[in-house]
């Protein structure tokens, strides 16, 4: 396990979140009648699902470089003061094809097209010419959350004033949509981070990461029952880490995964449902992109969020990792 | 008990039938008697391995206890009136997954029908009825060694089943004593386990991790006990006439471990072994019965068969952990002369037993 907690006199903060979905919404009837998901309609229409975004027309690529717009707008800053990028998501020449052509981007590995990077695409067009720029992968649906939590620690040991970590990630338009019990969605999401912020402050971040757990498919099972105490531990920890008690947390903005498995898990960490940003899980399905900043962008535009509360942002990537974030907003 | 007995033993192929009947014989030399089996030509094939030269002293006789009159034979049936000076029913079916009506057949109405059959013994001078603490079912705290209600419920159709019987044994107008073992986990010493079940089943299941949590405070005492204490224990009481009509608990008592101890001590053994290590393997949650029900439900909602089963199979134990209780053992103690050993005693020698023995159980050869 590794986990960090703020000693340095500067505290990373989130400084702004954008994201988009792609244009198309379709339902959980709808996934079912197209063989797109393993359990019943009305199995995961209980477990909270309603409708997910699915990527058509539109690349992986372009929706992480229009988040990334949305967001340098929106927060109206100046892409040269922009020392950090860091992209997560759908890799290499696979996130620029349409999300209905996606075989045409899985051949381009055989080739030079390997070679060219979203990351770098998206420093060039967006006039980012000063980032420090590079991908992570491999973390499933806590990429976004183990950007931030890098950018947190860079901003702080490299002294780079302000980073950007978005992800984006598609499934192939035809492909199955359901995640163990899970309906997901396609989105790209952008975040912000300021070396020293007033509000939204990074406050602790931990991350266990189980190799054990590497094929999802042959150790299902363990996969499943794994998942309860290492989500708790992770999330107690991160609680701990930020110097505070499971009590005192406000409130937790979760991965869109199943109410069932929130409510759950929240009676492991004896937090009440009410504490639970829930209201995306019927809207949005679960995003691999950033489920959690999606759920916090809202709820600071629903008012939901006062300054100074302390959030819990947690999430669990097959793979498998778990990781939480404290923020104090 | 004098020599020249004959007893009457059901469950003889069952570890407390069979290790009661070894002890009895080898103390009596002059003693014998009659098994009642539904399967003689299984009987024949583990006699030898079980009971060694003692066999020659026992006598099998066909019989049913899911069957009117047990299935005895008329000529069997009066040697047994004439003979029998003593009835150990230790036969049972512990399947904590079997319906109310299948539990019943056995453990209800075979002790019914063994109670007719004693009845009818002249010479027999008590029943003996082996028991289960967990007849407590649901009710929680300090369990008395009596009847103690069944408004509380119970967690399976086994321990309802088996308060039903005692309720028959009480009612005998003949002399009786109950017994009640907790789970037997082992033999005190060595670790060795005679006979898998549910517990260790349980326990199987948390190594390899296929189970989140479990409903129970860390401070929740977990009785169990250990077959030589059972054994002996019912040996030494069975038949002493202070025991009339007494029931009594074969519990580890104030000896008992908490839930809390036991996982540090599992867990902290499974945390020897690399390769189990590796698996990063989260230690098991703690919680609260609603939480669990719920992740319950939610797994065999969702239909995936293997968990499903596994989540199946433990509902039948596993809430029992929530229903914290403590057994008393005055008169067991009183009567046996020593308490249960304590459960931190063993605990750490069955677990290294089960996991050198690839949680399979071994089969103990008589002397």
């Amino acid at each position: 396990m590794s986990s960090s907690a703020s000693n340095i006199s500067a505290t990373p903060a989130i400084g702004g979140i954008s994201y988009l979905f792609p244009a198309s919404t379709r339902s959980v009837r709808q996934l079912s009648q197209d063989s797109q998901l393993e359990s019943s309609v009305e199995t995961l229409e209980s477990f909270g699902f309603e409708n997910v975004h699915v990527g058509v027309e539109e690349s992986p690529y372009q929706l992480a470089r229009d988040a990334v717009a949305k967001l340098i707008d929106e927060q109206s800053i100046d892409p040269e003061s922009v020392g950090l990028l860091i992209y997560g998501g759908t890799p290499g020449v696979m996130a620029f094809s349409p999300a209905g052509d996606a075989a045409i981007g899985a051949a381009g590995f055989c080739t030079t097209d390997r070679f060219k990077y979203p990351s770098a695409r998206l420093q060039y067009e967006l006039g980012l010419t000063k980032a420090w720029t590079f991908a992570i992968d491999q973390m499933a649906c806590t990429t976004l959350l183990a950007a931030t939590r890098i950018a947190r620690s860079l901003c702080l040991t490299e002294g780079i004033e302000r980073a950007i970590c978005v992800s984006s990630e598609f499934f192939p338009m035809y492909a199955g949509r359901e995640a163990i019990f899970n309906c997901t969605s396609d989105a790209a999401c952008a975040v912000l981070i300021e070396r020293d912020g007033p509000a939204n402050r990074l406050v602790s971040a931990t991350t266990v990461t189980k190799g054990y757990y590497w094929d999802t498919d042959s150790r299902r099972d363990e996969v499943v029952a794994s998942y309860f105490p290492t989500a708790r531990h992770v999330a107690l920890q991160t609680i701990d880490n930020a110097g505070w008690k499971a009590c005192e947390v406000d409130w937790i903005m979760p991965h869109n995964v199943s109410m069932r498995s929130w409510e759950i898990l929240s009676g492991l960490i004896r937090l009440p449902n009410a504490k639970l940003w829930t209201d995306n899980i019927a809207r949005h399905g679960h995003t691999l992109a950033g489920d959690n900043f999606i759920n916090y962008r809202d709820a600071l535009d629903a008012g939901a969020i006062e300054k100074g509360q302390k959030i819990l942002l947690f999430s669990y990537g097959f793979g498998a990792h778990w990781t939480g974030v404290a923020v104090e907003a | 008990m004098s020599d020249n007995n004959v007893l009457l033993v059901t469950g003889a192929t069952g570890l407390v039938g069979g290790g009661v009947l070894r002890r009895i014989l080898e103390a009596e030399p002059g003693s014998r008697a009659y098994v009642m089996v539904r399967d003689e030509l299984r009987w024949r094939s583990t006699e030898q391995r079980a009971f060694g030269n003692l066999a020659s002293r026992i006598t099998p006789v066909h019989g049913d206890l899911t069957v009117r009159g047990l299935g005895l034979d008329y000529n069997v049936r009066r040697r047994l009136t004439r003979e029998v000076t003593g009835v150990i029913h230790a036969g049972a079916d512990t399947c904590f997954s079997r319906s109310l009506a299948e539990a019943r057949l056995v453990n209800t109405e075979g002790t019914r029908e063994m109670l007719a059959l004693a009845r009818v013994c002249g010479r027999s001078r008590r029943f003996v009825h082996v028991s289960t603490a967990y007849v407590a079912g649901r009710r929680c705290g300090l369990i008395e060694e009596r009847d103690n209600g069944s408004s509380a419920g119970w967690v399976n159709a086994y321990e309802r089943s088996k308060y039903e019987a005692e309720v028959l044994v009480r009612k005998a107008d003949f002399d009786w004593v109950i017994f009640r073992p907790s789970t037997i986990a082992c033999d005190s010493r060595d670790g060795s386990v005679s006979q898998i079940n549910g517990m260790h089943r349980a326990l199987r299941i948390y190594h390899r991790g296929l189970a989140a949590m479990m409903p129970a405070k860390p401070g929740d005492l977990l009785d169990m006990v250990t077959s030589d204490y059972v054994n002996d224990a019912i040996v030494r009481v069975a038949f002493d006439p202070r025991a009339s009509r007494q029931t009594m608990h074969l519990c580890a008592g104030s000896n008992a471990i908490t839930i809390g101890d036991l996982l540090d001590a599992a867990y902290e053994l499974w945390g020897t072994d690399p390769v189990w290590k590796k698996k990063g393997v989260e230690r098991a949650i703690l919680t609260d019965l609603d939480t669990y029900t719920l992740f319950a439900r939610s797994v065999i909602e969702t239909g995936d068969p293997r968990l499903a089963s596994i989540l199946s199979s433990l509902s039948h134990f596993i809430p029992q952990l929530a229903l914290s209780k403590q057994f008393d053992t005055t008169v067991a103690d009183a009567l046996v002369g020593h308490p249960a050993p304590a459960v931190a005693t063993y605990w750490k020698a069955m677990i290294t037993h089960l996991m050198a023995n690839n949680w399979r159980c071994v089969t103990r050869a008589a002397a």
